[in-house]
């Protein structure tokens, strides 16, 4: 026989206040009941047909009556139609679960993150190009790009580029960059904006020449800049019958 | 009665040499506890990608590391922990290179001459760039030497450790095999 260890009732709570106590308790049970009462009214039963049905009760008509869908309660209507849309939403996404047989639907899941990633790259592309063209609009667009041929007589070590005598570039290249140079790659060197009129660039080239000596040249050009947009070419290449490189600067007409 | 003045004055002349002392200690000793530093604000943000002269010839590019988990030393010639943190650094990466660690020394001197010299002093066996005109140093906002900062795979800067004592080897390796665990 199990014995019950006897509740202890503090002495110091006398009968009058456990009356009061039990009397509060009523009366917010009380409050409470009237307060989701018309809560527990909007909400549709369980068995009744909803989203799956294809007849949601919150797109009815206020008129119009659903068979096994309790009519809505005429008062506290904004509340009700918030609550039915609710569940309505909650609902919904269960939709394709159910048309699979209950199995785990991960390969939709998937094909969705994919979708949204693709979105995202896409996006992220016009995103791009929208810059460049409200960055370097084209009827001022410069662009300067290096190619390098051979590269027997000359490592190349970095570039310094000036446009009217003012320094706009000084990159450095690092061996990863010089052998995608010498594999035929054409760098971008430098993208900018120049008004109409005549200009010049300047290009200095510093490296490693004949027999692993520094060396530094220089190309010069000057061009008129006209409506469109303008690309010039750095080139690098060797003259064979000098045993030297030849740096040139050429104007993409 | 003489005696006891005495006693006093030597009692209150102690007291405010004491206390001379302990200030200068707070503010020049190296063994006190470090002042507080604001938190480096790139932690969380893309490391800022540079290219620099390494000491040996040829340039290094940090974006060319993405990938690896970089780690990034500020050092100068004329910072005596340095040396100690340099070799501390190079014993990290013969254990952790296989695991994907690369490691680059940035030299902020503005003697190149010494710097070189220095790095050649050194003997690591990562590349020890050179920033005399302090461009890397500015962007990563070096505030203390030696300065250490962790950037993960994906670029992105992870932690900078601004003080070099000698708890801190320990620390740095514990950041470092989070990272290289991720």
């Amino acid at each position: 026989m199990l014995h019950r260890p006897p509740t202890r009732v503090p002495s110091a709570a006398p009968r009058r206040h456990r009356w009061r106590r039990a009397t509060l308790a009523r009366l917010l049970s009380g409050v409470l009941l009237c307060a989701l009462a018309p809560l527990a009214l909007a909400a549709p039963p369980a068995d009744a047909p909803t989203s799956a049905a294809g007849a949601p009760a919150a797109t009815a008509g206020a008129g119009d009556q659903v068979p096994g869908v309790p009519p809505p309660p005429q008062t506290g209507g904004d509340v009700t139609r918030k609550m039915d849309e609710f569940l309505q939403s909650l609902k919904q996404p269960a939709q394709p679960a159910e048309s699979t047989a209950g199995a785990p639907d991960t390969r939709s899941l998937d094909d969705q993150i994919q979708g949204l990633k693709k979105d995202v790259v896409d996006l992220n592309r016009d995103l791009f190009v929208l810059e460049e063209e409200l960055l370097f609009p084209s009827n001022t667009q410069v662009a300067v790009f290096l190619s390098m041929d051979v590269g027997q007589f000359f490592a190349l070590d970095s570039v310094q580029l000036k446009i009217d005598r003012k320094e706009v570039l000084n990159y450095l290249y690092t061996p990863r960059e010089v052998d995608a140079l010498l594999k035929g790659g054409v760098q971008r060197l430098y993208l900018g904006n120049l008004k109409v009129g005549s200009h010049e660039v300047v290009a200095f080239f510093n490296g490693k020449g004949p027999n692993d000596r520094p060396y530094k040249r220089g190309a010069w050009l000057r061009f008129e800049k006209g409506v469109g947009a303008k690309y010039l070419e750095l080139k690098i290449d060797d003259r064979q019958h000098k045993l030297e490189p030849e740096f040139e600067i050429k104007d993409w007409e | 009665m003489v005696e006891r003045r005495i006693a006093l004055a030597w009692f209150t002349g102690a007291r405010a040499g004491a206390a001379l002392g302990l200030c200068l200690a707070a503010a020049l000793g190296p063994g006190q506890p470090s002042r507080a530093q604001p938190p480096y604000a790139l932690i969380g943000q893309a490391a800022p990608d540079f290219a620099l002269h390494a000491a040996s010839g040829g340039n290094e590019r940090l974006s060319e590391h993405r990938g690896a988990v970089v780690v990034l030393s500020f050092w100068s010639s004329q910072c005596t922990s340095c040396r100690t943190q340099l070799a501390a650094l190079n014993r990290s990466l013969a254990t952790y290179r296989s695991a994907g660690l690369t490691i680059l020394g940035i030299g902020v001197d503005d003697d190149t001459a010494r710097a070189v010299d220095f790095a050649r002093a050194a003997r690591v066996d990562f590349a020890l760039l050179l920033d005399p005109a302090k461009v890397v140093g500015r962007s990563y906002q070096v505030d203390n030497l030696p300065m250490t900062v962790l950037i993960d795979r994906n670029g992105t800067v992870r932690q900078a450790l601004r003080d070099y004592n000698a708890n801190s080897d320990g620390l740095y390796l514990q950041k470092l095999r989070d990272l290289l665990n991720e």
